[in-house]
């Protein structure tokens, strides 16, 4: 069971519609109530997509009252007014042709008009007072290169080990010994779905390498981990799959010298992440990905592991952008591994996945939705 | 016509900006009195804030998505119960926004991010959307610490026999009924609001429904269920406030106060055989029922909204209502006097594979004060004799406590319970 852990962003952004009532409410009950009264200070602000045109940009402390228009903007719907951070108050889901206000009670000092989605979404705001500085967390900045350094390592020293673990395999398939096949199955498999979605990025390589026989047009066309898992545990033979098995260590050599050169983006990293998640909730929990072996866990774990990585690479940037996702996020994925603990067999491995009923099933699959709905939001935080 | 369509363009190009859509077209609907009826854009928004929750005494637009929802925490009582708290809130703000044909609130534009609405209803009217919200009996177990607020009247439903319950259709910690004129719009709250609370809730079931089987009120015409008949006839109709009070909406009496100006919700998945009843002569069919099929009227009148006469014989003696008739055992003179609000849509999820006949019947929903004196009352009188259980069986169950309710933005569901 997951713990009672908020959701993150989508969750956040409704909280602000109830909460960002509450404090214009609060503002003008402890301090003047009339902020909207006569004595108010008028402000403009319209919505535009290149910017906040916001009239005038300032005012003398007191009683505000905000009056946001959206004639024409359709990526801006809301304007936030916020100091330090904060927000002190906002209109939002003005879609154009609404107009909306608020009110509130301000003191001298710098805030910003805040406009998400504009071309310049933060321009300044001044009460009757200095000018504060806008501090950028160069922290942020180093914490988000060593993430996408630090990723392009892993997926080489996963792509490392699925070369060798993949011959073994191989050679085990061309010496025409079915049951040394069958072990290496799975272990060689595991170090591919890992990195699957750095793989998926080379065109035809993902396929050559793991398609199943419903994605390919020609079944004598068909190549692949799949291929031979079909003949190890459906046909018995391994008959005519020696050229299979070489060209499965050509395609993974082929791999190997792709990710040596190829570089990441933090969203990238985020997004392949929730990939991985989709995969096992769309193809391992289904158990179509390995209809013959039954060895969809030991992908599942794969995916799962893999998707870890990429967020651990990113989780020290996250927690100083929206340490309350990072905290959600960690613990969605220490919720699904351990839910798979119970399948896992003494030898490391794991159980017949036919042997997991529909109840279990069903139980994993609303884990991984749990962990993939929040790991969908950190793209967007950590994308500057 | 041409306007219509300009006003559709209007609305898509405001993106979901009801406000302005509904002024558009209602200004055009306007223009347009007694010109073309099917050219009247329907763009009807029902209040959402207000003393009683929509979706009770309101008229029953076309459609129905219905789901209910279990909680996933595992925490102490009190961390659990603030992820509740923050869940309805979530929930509250989002079901507010779509009763007012916004989209859920949040970021829907920022290119990588997935858009915090899924979409669908993108530019739709609500279409008279309604979204009730109701907690089940197992949300006052130990999890949340809430079991002594647990209302008297919130008892699990006893067996109800001939009843063939199935689990994977029965229950839940919470319930939505989202009601409306379009599908589309009632089933993306189904969907948003599950969204909204992965990781704290999953979907339990869910149920979707057309043709409003059940009137509500007496400017709806009657209309009917899947066996034919018409359906609601003697209903409490929503607009009779000293009925709705008498029978529907908890008051003084309960003894959970952040229950009144709420109701319970009892939900019953009931299969129709359909196959069978359609080959049961005419005379039969009225028989079960006790009405004649074309006209609704009881076998004992000649207009559908007459009273129907329980005493009266016919030539050899015997009752002319027969006496298991289905409305002679539902009705409240014959009851001393109970009645509940129904509010029931017809469903079908295509065929039975087992059998290949069609897997259809009624989603009965029914809304009053107190179950245990009201639908038990009368499902006891049904399942012990009503003709129709020939043809019938209880299949799926919900009981739900309806909170009244929020009044006014900034509260939320169920605040008198959680807050």
């Amino acid at each position: 069971m997951s713990r009672p852990v908020p959701t993150g962003a989508l969750r956040a952004a409704a909280i602000l519609a109830l909460a960002g009532l509450v404090i214009s409410g609060c503002s003008s009950k402890n301090k003047d109530d009339a902020a909207a009264a006569s004595g108010a200070t008028k402000v403009k602000i319209e919505l535009n997509d290149n910017g906040c045109k916001t009239t005038p940009s300032s005012i003398p402390a007191g009683a505000a009252t905000f009056e946001v228009t959206n004639t024409s903007a359709n990526k801006v719907t809301e304007a936030e007014l916020q100091q330090g951070g904060n927000i002190v108050g906002e209109k939002e889901n003005l879609t154009p042709g609404l107009s909306g206000t608020f009110s509130l009670h301000l003191d001298a000092g710098s805030y910003t008009v805040y406009c998400p989605n504009a071309k310049t979404e933060k321009a300044d705001f001044t009460v009757t007072g200095t000018a504060t500085k806008q501090s950028v967390d160069p922290a942020v900045q180093t914490a988000l290169d060593q993430a996408v350094t630090g990723y392009k390592q892993y997926v080489i020293g996963e792509v490392d080990k699925l070369v060798p673990a993949t011959k073994t395999f191989t050679d085990a398939v061309r010496a025409g010994n079915i049951s040394a096949a069958e072990a290496a199955f799975a272990p060689a498999r595991y170090y591919y779905e890992e990195v699957e979605p750095v793989a998926e990025s080379f065109g035809d390589l993902d396929p050559d390498i793991d398609a199943r026989v419903d994605d390919v047009e020609d079944p004598s066309q068909w190549t692949g981990f799949h291929r031979i898992e079909k003949a190890l545990w459906q046909d018995k033979s391994l008959a005519g799959m020696s050229p299979i098995a070489d060209k499965l260590d050509a395609d993974v050599a082929k791999l190997k010298g792709l990710v040596a050169t190829t570089n990441y983006q933090p969203a990238q990293l985020a997004n392949g992440a929730t990939e991985l998640l989709n995969e096992v909730a769309s193809s391992k929990i289904t158990g179509e990905e390995d209809r013959y072996s039954h060895t969809d866990l030991s992908d599942f774990q794969a995916n799962v592991l893999g998707g870890q990585k990429a967020f651990q690479l990113l989780q020290p940037a996250l927690q100083k952008i929206d340490a309350q996702l990072a905290s959600t996020v960690s613990q969605e994925f220490t919720d699904v591994l351990d839910s798979l603990k119970p399948f896992q067999t003494s030898g490391g491995g794991f159980v017949d996945y036919s042997t997991v009923g529909d109840d279990q099933r069903r139980m994993l699959t609303q884990k991984v939705d749990a962990l993939a709905e929040p790991l969908s939001q950190v793209a967007a935080k950590v994308t500057s | 016509m041409t306007e219509f369509r300009a006003s559709r363009r209007g609305l898509l190009a405001l993106g979901g900006a009801a406000v302005a859509g509904a002024a558009t077209s209602g200004a055009l609907a306007g223009c347009d009195s007694g010109s073309s009826k099917t050219a009247a854009p329907v763009v009807a928004k029902v209040p959402f804030y207000g003393a009683h929750q929509a979706g009770i005494a309101t008229p029953a637009p076309a459609r129905l998505a219905f789901a209910t929802y279990d909680l996933t925490v595992d925490g102490s009582p009190q961390e659990n119960l603030a992820a509740l708290r923050q869940l309805l809130q979530t929930w509250t703000a989002a079901a507010a926004a779509m009763a007012d044909g916004k989209p859920v609130p949040g970021d829907s534009n920022t290119l990588v991010a997935p858009p915090a609405d899924t979409g669908e209803a993108y530019g739709s009217s609500p279409a008279n959307l309604t979204i009730t919200f109701g907690v089940g009996p197992s949300l006052f177990d130990g999890r949340f610490g809430l079991a002594s607020r647990r209302p008297a009247a919130l008892a699990d439903l006893p067996m109800l026999p001939p009843e063939n319950l199935d689990p994977a259709r029965s229950g839940g910690d919470l319930v939505v009924q989202a009601c409306s004129d379009d599908p589309v719009v009632a089933f993306h709250v189904i969907r948003n609001l599950a969204r909204l609370g992965r990781g704290t809730v999953v979907m339990r079931w869910s149920q979707l429904g057309f043709g409003n089987a059940t009137s509500n009120g007496a400017s709806q015409e009657t209309p009917r269920n899947l066996l034919g008949f018409k359906d609601g006839t003697r209903n409490i109709d929503g607009s009779d406030a000293q009925l709705m009070n008498q029978h529907v909406w908890v008051g003084d009496e309960t003894d959970q106060q952040w229950m009144r100006g709420g109701s319970y919700l009892v939900a019953r998945r009931i299969a129709m055989h359909i196959e069978a009843w359609d080959r049961d002569y005419l005379a039969d069919q009225q028989h079960v029922f006790g009405r004649f099929k074309y006209t609704g009227a009881p076998l004992t009148g000649s207009n559908e909204r007459d009273t129907p006469n329980f005493a009266a014989k016919d030539a050899s003696g015997q009752p002319v209502i027969p006496v298991n008739a289905h409305i002679r055992l539902a009705a409240h003179e014959n009851n001393g006097g109970i009645r509940i609000l129904r509010r029931g849509y017809s469903y079908t999820d295509g065929i039975i594979s087992a059998s290949g006949e069609l897997d259809a019947g009624l989603f009965f929903i029914a809304f009053q004060k107190d179950p245990r004196k009201q639908f038990v009352t009368l499902q006891r009188g049904l399942g012990a004799h009503d003709a129709l259980n020939e043809y019938i069986q209880h299949v799926g169950s919900g009981l739900f406590a309806c909170p009244p309710a929020p009044s006014g933005q900034g509260r939320y569901w169920a605040q008198d319970l959680v807050g």
